[in-house]
């Protein structure tokens, strides 16, 4: 087993029994009168929290969850801001029992709490390296306004290339604007046809109405017409007159015989 | 006795017609088929007047006979042949007479045809007679309740006036197309026609007349909710602010371009005359207004 791996176990092993730990509980006491202290505490305790949650986000794959994370790291990140302030105006109160160098430290703790607070990943940071072309201020992950000049520097790194595309954009606007007026001509002119073409057979109508009457009289009367004409014609075709047909024919067919035999 | 000269049969015919001592009554059958036989020669051997004589006398031997339908045609025949002859008197005449003898029959179509025909015949010649004849066959139309057929006559006479310049006139007429269209419900028709007669007014040079007439038509509902009526809209106001620009562009627009092609060409002048003038009018008449409402 190498040195590195007998630290590791002392740690885990001092971690598990820490309350245990005689030193450790009295300077833990201790402080429990002293607001400062405490508060400095919790502070610290914090910040190792949201380190701890920041690590299991960026190990996390399921994105939503992520978002979750990095959002309450945030949270906690402008939360633990705003401690600072507090403990600043503690760090400048006298207590009893404690040094003067102690109470120069304890400004400069807090003084370096910030940067560490800030330094907490959270999200922004991963986004900027993939916005490509962002500046270092993007890590900062609270929406600003009208902020400084390396805003505006940045903002303009974008324009190179998205003017290009704003252009083509305008372009490609302006074509189907085109487009779209010659359509609409198109349908001006369809529409006037329509309506033309509607009130034109609205006065064909009636005429229709007429011819339809006017044909069906016509039918009538040439169906009456043609039933009087069967009724003639088979009362000339009557049986009589269909067997002098017959003998007749055959009277010519006798003749016509007649003749071939007689020339031939 | 078709191939007899033309000559010969009407002098028989007429000999037949002619009342005298031996013959108590005129024998109107056979003198008009004579007639008839004797015009359709004269026409072939393309003698106008003598065949139109024999026409007129065929028509009053059908009459005799009592079916004004055949004397209705053989005064068209008479018509078309003084026509040619050009007695603009005559064919007026002629028609007209065409036209009562189909109303004899109750036939108000042909009636309308014949005078469109005359009407038609004379526009060139003699345009008011024409425009007579086009309102008298409109008229007959509106009363037998047949206004889709008279839109096209109404068309027609809207053009003659328009080419006369009487420009009032024109508009008149137009409103009337608006409500015969508006008695068989051809919507579109009527907007149509009111739009071509405020752009007729506005030619005209008449702007208080042209609003006024845009107001009157506004109370109408189908044209109130119509793209005529947002044309005619933007027309006024582009006269209001003495906008040639936007003057023009309406007037390049589809719902413009879609009437009829006299008054498409009568909107591609516009505007004539001063729109300033029209401009300072409209805002004096404006003021007046708000001294009216005050009071």
């Amino acid at each position: 087993m190498s040195v590195i791996d007998v630290l590791f176990r002392v740690d885990s092993i001092c971690k598990k029994y820490e309350k245990y730990d005689f030193d450790k509980q009295r300077e833990l006491n201790a402080s429990a009168d002293d607001a400062f202290s405490r508060l400095y505490a919790a502070v610290e305790s914090d910040i190792d929290a949201a380190l701890h949650k920041s690590t299991m986000a960026s190990m996390e794959k399921n994105r939503a969850s992520v978002v979750a994370m990095n959002a309450e790291i945030r949270r906690t990140k402008a939360r633990l801001m705003e401690e600072v302030l507090k403990l600043q105006k503690l760090a400048l109160k006298k207590v009893k029992g404690l040094s003067k160098e102690e109470l120069a430290t304890r400004s400069d703790l807090v003084l370096a709490l910030p940067e560490r607070i800030k330094a907490i990943p959270d999200g922004t940071a991963t986004a900027a390296k993939q916005t490509g072309g962002w500046g270092a201020s993007a890590s900062n992950g609270k929406i600003k306004f009208d902020s400084d000049g390396h805003f505006d520097s940045e903002f303009f790194q974008q324009t190179g290339e998205s003017s290009q595309f704003r252009e083509e954009y305008e372009m490609r606007k302006m074509k189907q604007d085109q487009g779209l007026d010659i359509i609409s001509e198109g349908l001006d002119t369809l529409k006037n046809l329509a309506h033309d073409m509607n009130e034109e057979l609205d006065r064909q109508v009636p005429l229709i109405d007429e011819i339809d009457t006017k044909v069906d009289k016509a039918t009538a009367d040439l169906k009456r017409t043609n039933v009087r004409l069967k009724e003639t014609v088979t009362k000339i075709r009557s049986s009589q007159n269909f067997c002098i047909d017959i003998i007749l024919l055959c009277i010519i067919l006798g003749i016509a015989s007649y003749l071939y035999n007689i020339l031939k | 006795m078709a191939g007899s000269d033309p000559e010969k049969l009407i002098a028989k015919a007429d000999k037949l017609t002619k009342l005298s001592l031996t013959r108590w009554s005129a024998d109107w059958k056979s003198a008009t088929v004579l007639y008839e036989q004797a015009g359709n020669g004269f026409r072939l051997a393309k003698n106008c007047e003598k065949a139109k004589i024999a026409f007129e006398k065929a028509s009053k031997g059908q009459e005799m006979l009592s079916s004004p339908w055949d004397a209705a045609k053989h005064m068209e025949s008479a018509a078309s042949l003084a026509k040619e002859l050009g007695n603009w008197n005559e064919v007026a005449d002629f028609y007209r007479r065409a036209s009562e003898l189909y109303n004899e029959c109750g036939r108000s179509q042909p009636a309308s045809d014949a005078l469109t025909k005359g009407a038609r015949v004379l526009e060139d010649a003699a345009p008011d007679e024409a425009i007579q004849l086009y309102t008298d066959a409109c008229a007959i139309l509106e009363e037998d309740g047949k206004e889709q057929m008279a839109f096209d006559l109404y068309r027609a006479a809207t053009s003659v006036y328009i080419k006369l310049e009487k420009y009032t006139d024109a508009a008149t007429f137009l409103l009337r197309w608006g409500l015969a269209a508006d008695k068989c419900n051809a919507t579109y028709s009527q907007c149509k026609a009111y739009l071509s007669a405020i752009i007729v007014y506005l030619y005209a040079h008449d702007f208080k007349q042209a609003e006024k007439c845009y107001n009157d038509c506004s109370q109408i509902v189908t044209f109130f909710s119509s793209d005529q009526n947002r044309c005619a809209s933007k027309l006024l106001a582009g006269y209001t602010e003495g906008d040639v620009e936007e003057i023009k562009r309406v007037a390049q627009s589809s719902t413009v371009s879609n009437l009829d092609h006299v008054i498409i060409r009568l909107a591609r002048k516009l505007p004539t005359g001063d729109v300033s003038a029209m401009k300072s009018d409209a805002a004096n008449g404006q003021e007046t207004l708000d001294e009216d409402d005050l009071t």
